[in-house]
């Protein structure tokens, strides 16, 4: 009956190629573990920056679990998506990582990619936005078949997590 | 007709004519248009040209005539677009002109092109390019033009540029590119067939075309001049002056007809030939330089003469005969020599390859890198450098190695590039293809079957490893001992591996010690059947182990002892022979053993066997005594029967003459007896010799066993010895040792009697063992059905076949890995003699010396082999399914082999495998059932019990910290979880603590009791069992719309997330620059617009109700009390008044909320003012602050109006007079309730409201003032009734929810609600603040139209029947019964998600509702009554958005309000309803679109289209909408003794709390007055709270005599015993102070239709004066 806390910002994104962005981010778990409280998806605002590469969010993230387990450890998964001039949002990348497994204060940069397809589509995206999404996004954290996936690197996220664990070392999990 | 332009233009009218054909007609007429011309051209071409001319009826020729006639029309604006052509694009030219020939043009061209491009281009292609120039003027050589044309081309060659240039660019960007790449084709091939054109032209006539040449240039060197370019004019004067070609006279006699006939075509013409003449000029612009290089020089003539004279001549004359010309192969060299150069392929010298001393010099020998060079082959490189040498410089190329510099060789040895992975596109896996194997025929009959996949063949492994002559004809005779003595010492091994005796020895001894355990145990006791039984089973098995250890064991003595013997006898034959053929030795090792130990077992051993024979023998006897005795026994019975029966016969003898018939059967029946002999005599047993069994014992012993103490004798045969080598062995010998090493072997292996394989034929050794050692895998088809290797021994050359060994099909769990290699024996009838030592076989032999004991030998031997199924590459044996097999192995067998019993499969199953072992019995002793037995006992100890489910990750269950159930059962992480859902009882839980153990169960137990107690009522707190009813069903509606909303909850606003300062625009600017020119107005101060912050960070304290009470007017003033000795001292104070006639009231206003109360200061007067501002804290139920929560709360705010009454206790005598002891106490007057809710969705009430006074009030008379009391007359004689103004507000100001418009599913028509939503909107848009619905929401959540809701409905009868004359009383009752019942906000219930309406009698039956409700009842009732009546949607204070109702009476409107059932007139100015925004009735819906909203100032008129908007009008007329109301309303009436039963109650209860709120004061009730006031009461009820006042008060006044009565009646509609608590709470009659105060309380339920209850409530005070 160890316990998890999640507690942290994801403070926001640099090296995209524009800067109007907004994050789509959840946490993904493993059946041992139970969300006591707290939201375990969400999005942030949008953030276009006036100066600077870098769009900041600073969205909150706080989530409490309990866990039976090891298995299924938390795993944050990110989309940032671009909105553009015309208010259309466009896919520019998904990420993921892993909630650190250590307690006390961590500072992720999670690099994100995003699928290419083909050069029409990239000409399609070039000229009328838009791009080749995941059909199911579970495949940015479970997916074994994505080497079969042509890709581009897109920006870096960058999340403040910290961390408190409680019980883990009762049932020998040593931090 | 000679002029080329003139040609040219036929040519193209040709062509115009060719294609409309192809346009119109098929392509067969087409190529047989085309087939002439093309022809004809080729051969010569004014012929061509002529021909259509002189055909009358050519369209084309027609055709032509009008085009020529319209173009000199267009002269001159051809004359600018040729112009255009001097821009440099001449590609995008061509294409903006075709592009405006339009699409049929176009398409004729292609389909023209196409059709040439199959045909010889160059005639063709000419028709199409060599159409020609426009046709100019008549007088296109006259000067005279030129001036003017000249002027013109200036001006219209900058227009045309600019024109074409701005054509250009749009219509290039237009054609694909493959369109341009036609096009430019075209032109190339257009440039050839220019250059026929001059030609031709030439060729017509020369010399005019010359001199007109020179004309053009001279005219052109005169234009050039003037104009902008030379080249410009130049190419435009060369077209312009084309001769003319065509007679005026001609055209227009035809032009009629030509016109008739290309009507149509002219206009696609002129755009068509404005392009074709653009082509043309280009073409012509051509045509001038190449006449330039041309046509002006030689070629000209030499054509012409060519042409000229080819008519003339025959072809003989240009003809002549030659032979063959041919130069000989050696002149052919000699010839080549001369000029060819053949590099010889020698090597060349290095001196001549490097400047003269020079020494070659190489780099690689300096130690410098010099890289590889690429290879060349000598040869090659001779060759080159032989080439160079020859050229000039050619040493140059030479490095200072004297060889041809090169460059290191540039190709990498491994490539740079990393391989390429051609990856799949994202293919869908279920796309991708599989590569597979061409399929196989399908199998015959005798195949396997289902072997659908035929990839998984089947494999048979055959190994082969190798053969032992057990017997051969070439043995020697020591040959045959040393076999015997090996099989014997095989034999030997196998049985002491198997180790038969010890093994049944220890089973022996088992049994035996079970047995004796069980004596031991139930010693002497009489056994049970069953037990005797198990004994009995227990000492057969012993006998029978016994026996078979004994047979064991002699066994094994027997071999030793052959062994000993036949190794005895080959030393002997050795000796005999004097050499040895075998390596065999046989040792024989001794192991000495304790003697005295051994003697003793030996001793017991015996004594065991002998005491059990002897049990045996014993019960052996025993069984043959009981079997004697038995026979006896049966045999003297027998006896007995003979006797008497002789006896019988002798009497019968003797009275034989008596009954002679009769008996004489009888007597041969009997007489048979004796003759079927009787059982013989039974022999009795012997008894057992026990003697003789231990002396049998122990010979048997002395026989099978080794003597006590003997050494045990354990024998080793090795073949270590020396075999004597072949010289020194006899002749016969060496012949019989050569003869063998002749001889090789080999064997075939033939499955399903067909060979398949053999092996390698192997030399036969001289111990006769030959290694194959070979593995042989068969893939196989056919069923198997024998498997067989044949043994062929080898001589030379011949082959002879000596054995063949039959092999089973294995099993299908055999697979390769797991089976041991089996030995198979065979032999051989083949008879062999031989000369030599040899033995030969099937030929007798004896070892005795004398001959005898002879023995035949056969040849025979064992082959090693093992035959199994192969394994695939995926571990799956590649075996058939077993039901393949053939039968017949499954016999008797299986049972005790556990795979072919259970099959390979169920090898897994422990449920079969124990079945199995407990059916064959196995031994749990025998070494080869140890394994199973191991595992038969971890199965049974219900350690690996077979799951009965499958696990995908078995391991996780291990690593888990704890089990599911005991994460459930953690109060800690429920309560964190429950918090989280937002379950109420834990919605705003604060603190959970961070231990377990400090959780208590306590916590649960209120979450607990609700959930399981869902559907039980609780009666007692609702006082009647119908209303809790409704509760609860007003609950579960709740609910479920709650959950419909969910959804929509979770929608927020942007200020509900941000809160933004507005930026201040300049209109906001300005307006507050000129505010501040705006003088200053301190006394008047203004309301300003606050900030609105929204719930969500808030907390207790926080938030501050603000009430401002500004003033009252018309408060009830006291009655002088005439007869009370104490109004001396209060007429004093009154005295002091400023207004002497008046009255005394000193009102105060007291203010509660949520139990804090506060009041103002005390004024003077009925018309007090006090203005003052009171501060209300407000905390949120559990300190949640969010909207939902907010709008839920019930608290009601409470404003009181009191009297201060200062009462003097009178002087204290004792001290005479200074001190004055005052009393105050504080009279009810009058409240108002406000609901929080209303305060929170308005934000502020402001207005004037009418104090809800008691209809009786003691000691206070509501006359009004007689005196003139300034301009407040007019308004208060309107009116009846104490107002109070208000101004309530919250500080801060809260953004109330927004009401979500969800889209309803609606059974509406669609028209219907999208014009409703047009008409809200329009409604929306033009009048902001008038409410305006037209649909709304039922209970259900869907939405209906309003006027739906409108429908007559019946009142109760028993209100229309009380007064029957009076239909002004029955409407003010009906009114009163609408308002009795209880008022509950929509936004309470339904925590503000939306407005629902509820028909009226969903409304009766649940006595809940909102105004609405109230309004449609009302409404509904009025209209059965025959009143016109409409429903007002407008907006009230305090209401907020509500419903009011409107009547026509008379000429007047009265507006009703349907919660508190009073009436106003239209002009009242007190009525509450301020604004009405629309009137609905079953019709229709008025919009009300006048300048003013308030009713004083409205015309109701609604037949007036341009003060109220209909919804259906004329163009959308009402669609016939059916009610949603019930047809007819049903009462129940109200049981009377429920109604008693709970009046009561409510009595009893108020009671109680009367005495709680006074706990330091003892509480009276005066039952006389209690008494009184009860009867009082229905009086009221009766008339409504009505005139009864004055009579009453006199009543109670002689009643009383000497008390000071205060008191009022209280009415309310029931809902609930709260608010009546609440109510009383808050008029304070408890907290009178005074010593000798008494209560009354009397408690009325009056019971109307349907469960209606009015309440009445009389509380007085009294204080004995």
């Amino acid at each position: 009956m160890a316990e998890l806390h999640i507690i942290g910002q994801i403070v926001g994104a640099s090296g995209f190629p524009e800067n109007s962005l907004f994050c789509k981010w959840g946490v993904h778990t493993g059946g041992a573990w139970r969300l006591l409280s707290g939201l375990k998806e969400g999005q942030t605002q949008v953030d276009i920056p006036q100066t600077g590469d870098i769009a900041y969010w600073s969205h909150p993230i706080d989530l409490h679990y309990a866990t039976k387990g090891l298995q299924g450890w938390p795993k944050l998964h990110l989309q940032v998506w671009h909105q553009d001039s015309f208010g259309r949002c466009q896919l520019y990348g998904y990420g993921f990582c892993h909630v650190p497994s250590s307690p006390g204060h961590h500072r992720i940069s999670c690099a994100t990619w995003r699928p290419l397809g083909s050069w029409q589509e990239q000409l399609a995206q070039m000229f009328v936005g838009g791009g080749p999404q995941l059909r199911s996004p579970d495949l940015i954290y479970s997916g074994a078949d994505r080497y079969r996936l042509h890709t581009e690197a897109m920006g870096t996220v960058e999340l403040e997590l910290g961390l408190i664990m409680r019980h883990f070392d009762k049932y020998g999990v040593e931090s | 007709m000679a002029s080329p332009s003139d040609i040219r233009e036929k040519l193209r009218k040709k062509r115009r004519a060719l294609q409309e054909t192809l346009v119109k007609n098929k392509n067969e007429d087409d190529v047989q248009a085309l087939v002439p011309s093309t022809k004809l051209s080729g051969e010569k071409r004014q012929t061509t040209m002529k021909e259509p001319e002189g055909s009358e009826e050519d369209p084309g020729e027609t055709l032509k005539r009008t085009i020529r006639a319209q173009r000199q029309r267009r002269k001159k604006r051809l004359l600018e677009q040729t112009l255009v052509q001097e821009s440099r694009d001449d590609d995008v030219e061509e294409i903006s002109t075709i592009q405006h020939d339009g699409a049929e043009e176009e398409s004729a061209e292609k389909a023209h092109e196409s059709v040439v491009s199959s045909r010889s281009p160059a005639g063709s292609q000419k028709g199409l390019f060599s159409r020609t120039q426009h046709t100019p003027s008549s007088q296109s050589q006259s000067q005279s033009l030129d001036d003017f044309v000249k002027r013109r081309l200036e001006e219209r060659l900058r227009a045309a540029r600019s024109k074409s240039e701005s054509l250009q660019q749009p219509e290039a960007s237009f054609e694909p590119a493959s369109r341009l790449q036609s096009l430019r084709d075209r032109d190339t091939v257009t440039r050839f067939d220019r250059e026929v054109d001059p030609d031709r032209s030439g060729r017509q006539d020369p010399p005019s075309a010359l001199s007109a040449r020179v004309k053009f240039r001279e005219a052109a060197r005169r234009v050039g001049k003037g104009l902008p370019t030379a080249e410009e004019a130049y190419n435009f004067f060369t077209f312009n002056f084309e001769p003319d070609p065509p007679d005026e006279s001609e055209t227009t006699s035809s032009k009629r007809q030509k016109q008739r006939k290309t009507a149509k075509d002219d206009r696609d013409e002129d755009e068509g030939d404005e392009a074709e003449e653009q082509e043309d000029a280009e073409a012509d612009e051509d045509n001038q330089e190449e006449n330039e290089n041309q046509s002006e020089e030689a070629p000209l003539v030499q054509n012409a003469e060519e042409d000229l004279f080819a008519l003339d001549q025959s072809p003989q004359d240009f003809l002549e005969v030659r032979k063959a010309e041919y130069i000989g192969y050696r002149n052919l060299i000699q010839r080549e020599s001369d000029l060819l150069f053949t590099p010889s392929f020698r090597t060349v010298p290095t001196s001549i390859k490097l400047p003269e001393n020079m020494k070659p010099r190489y780099l690689e020998d300096e130690g410098l890198y010099v890289g590889e060079r690429p290879s060349v082959s000598l040869t090659n490189e001779n060759i080159l450098e032989n080439r160079i040498l020859k050229m000039e410089e050619g040493k140059k190329w030479f490095g200072d190695d004297g060889r041809i510099m090169a460059l290191p060789d540039p190709i990498k040895e491994s490539s740079t590039r990393p391989p390429l992975f051609h990856m799949e596109e994202d293919l869908d896996p279920a796309l991708q293809t599989v590569y597979r194997k061409a399929l196989k025929s399908k199998y015959a009959n005798l195949y396997i079957a289902g072997a659908a996949d035929p990839e998984g063949d089947y494999q048979l492994d055959v190994d082969v490893s190798g053969l032992i002559f057990s017997h051969h004809p070439l043995f020697s005779r020591e040959h045959v001992l040393a076999a015997r003595l090996a099989q014997l010492y095989d034999q030997y091994l196998t049985r002491q591996h198997n180790n038969l005796t010890g093994h049944l020895t220890d089973k022996l001894n088992g049994l035996r010690s079970a047995l004796r355990n069980m004596l031991e145990i139930h010693g002497g006791q009489s056994l049970t059947q069953a037990m005797q039984q198990r004994f009995s089973e227990y000492s057969l098995e012993i006998r029978n182990t016994r026996q078979l250890r004994d047979s064991e064991q002699e066994k094994d003595r027997t071999l030793l002892k052959n062994i000993v013997k036949m190794w005895k006898e080959i030393k002997a034959l050795r000796e005999f022979q004097k050499f040895t053929n075998t390596p065999y030795k046989l040792y024989l090792r001794r192991e000495n053993v304790d003697r005295a130990s051994d003697e003793r077992e030996h001793e017991d051993e015996i004594l065991a066997e002998v005491l059990e024979l002897e049990a045996e023998s014993e019960e052996d006897y025993h069984k043959k005594l009981a079997e004697y005795n038995k026979q006896l026994e049966e045999w003297k019975l027998w006896r007995r029967k003979q006797k008497s029966k002789k006896k019988k016969r002798k009497k019968k003898k003797k009275g034989q003459a008596q009954e002679d018939t009769e008996e004489e059967d009888q007597e041969a029946s009997e007489s048979e007896g004796p003759v079927e002999e009787g059982p013989p005599k039974p022999e009795p047993p012997e008894r057992p010799d026990f003697d003789s069994i231990e002396q049998q014992v122990r010979e048997k012993a002395s026989r099978i066993r080794r003597k006590p103490g003997e050494a045990i004798l354990i024998p080793e045969l090795s073949a270590s010895g020396n075999i004597t080598a072949s010289e020194l062995c006899p002749r016969a010998e060496t012949a019989r040792r050569e003869d063998v090493a002749r001889r090789s072997l080999f064997i075939k292996i033939l499955y399903n009697d067909k060979e398949v394989s053999r092996t390698d034929s192997r030399s036969l050794n001289t111990d006769f063992r030959v290694h194959f050692g070979q593995i042989f895998n068969l893939k196989i088809v056919n069923c198997p059905q024998s498997i067989h290797l044949q043994v062929f021994e080898e001589i030379g050359s011949s082959c002879s076949l000596l054995a063949r060994v039959f092999v089973p099909v294995p099993e299908p769990s055999v697979v390769t890995g797991n089976v041991p290699v089996e030995e198979f024996e065979f032999s051989s009838n083949q008879r062999v003699m031989f000369d030599h030592e040899g033995v030969g076989s099937d030929v007798p032999l004896s070892f005795e010396a004398d001959g005898g004991n002879k023995q035949t030998l056969l040849t025979s031997g064992k082959l090693s082999c093992c035959v199994s199924w192969g394994i695939g590459d995926d571990d799956v044996p590649l075996a058939p399914p077993v039901s393949q097999q053939p039968g017949g192995i499954h016999s008797g067998l299986g049972r005790l082999d556990a795979v072919t019993y259970i099959g390979a499969s169920g090898l897994y199953d422990m449920k079969k495998i124990g079945e199995w072992a407990t059916q064959s019995r196995l031994d749990p002793n025998d070494p080869k059932n140890a394994s199973i037995m191991q595992l038969l006992k971890v199965a049974s100890s219900g350690e690996v019990t077979a799951p009965e489910y499958f696990r995908l990750e078995h391991l996780q269950e291990e690593f888990n910290f704890v089990t599911d159930e005991e994460l459930e059962r953690s109060r800690r992480f429920r309560l964190l979880r429950l918090r989280n859902q937002e379950v109420a009882e834990f919605r705003n839980y604060k603190c959970v603590p961070a231990l377990e153990r400090e959780v208590t169960d306590k916590v649960f137990q209120e979450y607990e009791r609700r959930l399981k107690e869902g559907e039980i009522i609780d009666t007692k707190e609702h006082l009647d069992s119908h209303r809790a009813l409704v509760a609860k069903y007003l609950q579960k509606i709740r609910e479920s719309v709650i959950n419909r909303f969910l959804l929509a909850k979770h929608h927020y606003v942007l200020s509900d997330l941000v809160i933004e300062e507005e930026i201040p625009s300049i209109g906001i600017l300005g307006l507050n620059l000129f505010k501040l020119a705006e003088p200053k107005r301190p006394l008047k101060p203004q309301r300003k617009e606050r900030k609105k912050v929204t719930a969500q960070n808030l907390s207790d304290g926080d938030i501050k109700l603000l009430v401002n009470i500004i003033r009252a007017f018309d408060i009830p003033i006291r009655r002088p009390q005439s007869n009370k000795p104490g109004q001396s001292s209060q007429s004093a104070i009154q005295g002091s008044d400023w207004f002497l006639s008046q009255v005394q009231v000193r009102p105060f206003v007291e203010v509660s909320f949520q139990r804090t109360v506060l009041q103002t200061t005390t004024a003077d007067g009925p018309n007090p003012c006090w203005n003052e501002e009171l501060q209300l804290p407000f905390s949120a139920p559990n300190g949640d602050y969010s909207t939902a929560s907010l709008q839920s709360v019930k608290d009601e705010v409470f404003i009181n109006i009191f009297d201060e009454v200062v009462h003097e206790t009178g002087v204290n005598d004792k001290d005479r007079g200074k001190s004055i002891h005052t009393h105050v106490e504080k009279h009810w007057l009058g409240s108002v309730k406000i609901p929080f809710s209303t305060i929170y969705s308005q934000s502020r009430i402001d207005g004037t409201f009418k104090v809800n006074t008691p209809a009786v009030l003691l000691g206070y008379s509501k006359e009004r003032s007689h005196g003139a009391n300034g301009g407040y007359d007019i308004m208060r004689s309107l009116s009846e009734g104490t107002f109070v103004t208000l101004f309530i507000t919250m500080e801060p100001q809260l953004v109330p929810g927004e009401s979500i418009r969800e889209k309803f599913d609606s059974q509406e028509d669609e028209h219907l609600l999208q014009a409703s939503e047009r008409f809200e909107r329009e409604a929306a848009q033009g009048y902001p603040d008038r409410p305006c619905l037209t649909t709304v929401i039922d209970l259900n959540g869907k939405t209906v139209f309003i006027t739906r809701f409108i429908r007559p409905l019946n009142p109760p009868q028993e209100f229309l029947d009380a007064f029957p004359n009076n239909p002004q009383e029955a409407t003010a009752l009906v009114a009163r019964f609408v308002s009795l019942i209880p008022s509950l906000p929509d936004r309470v219930s339904f925590s503000g998600a939306c407005d629902l309406w509820s028909t009226c009698d969903q409304f009766l039956t649940l006595l809940a509702g909102d105004e609405e409700e109230h309004a449609v009842l009302l409404c509904n009732y009025f209209l059965s009554m025959g009143k016109r009546a409409w429903l007002i949607i407008g907006t009230a204070i305090p209401e907020g958005p509500t419903a009011y109702v409107l009547t026509s009476e008379q000429s007047r409107y009265l507006i009703w309000n349907p919660s508190s059932g009073q009436y106003y007139g239209q002009y009242d100015t007190f009525c509450p309803l301020l604004t009405v925004g629309c009137l609905v009735n079953a019709d229709n819906v008025w919009l009300n679109i006048q300048e003013y909203t308030s009713p004083m100032r409205l015309n109701f008129d609604i037949t007036k289209a341009n003060l109220w908007k209909p919804f259906f009008s004329r163009s959308f007329s009402h669609p016939g909408l059916s009610s949603v109301q019930p047809e007819e309303l049903v009462y129940r009436r109200t049981d009377k003794a429920a109604a008693a039963e709970l009046q009561d109650r409510i009595e009893k209860i108020l009671k109680e709390k009367i005495m709680e709120w006074r706990p330091r004061h003892p509480t009276r009730w005066n039952r006389y007055c209690t008494t009184t006031l009860k009867q009082f009461l229905p009086k009221l009820e009766m008339s409504g709270g009505q005139d009864v006042t004055e009579g009453h008060r006199h009543e109670l006044q002689s009643l009383l005599g000497d008390n000071r009565i205060s008191g009022f009646p209280l009415h309310l509609p029931f809902s609930e015993i709260r608010p009546i608590i609440e109510a009383v709470y808050s008029t304070g009659v408890h907290s009178v102070q005074a010593s000798n105060v008494e209560f009354a309380l009397a408690v009325y339920v009056h019971p109307y239709p349907n469960n209606v209850l009015s309440v009445w409530v009389y509380l007085a005070s009294l204080v004995r004066t």
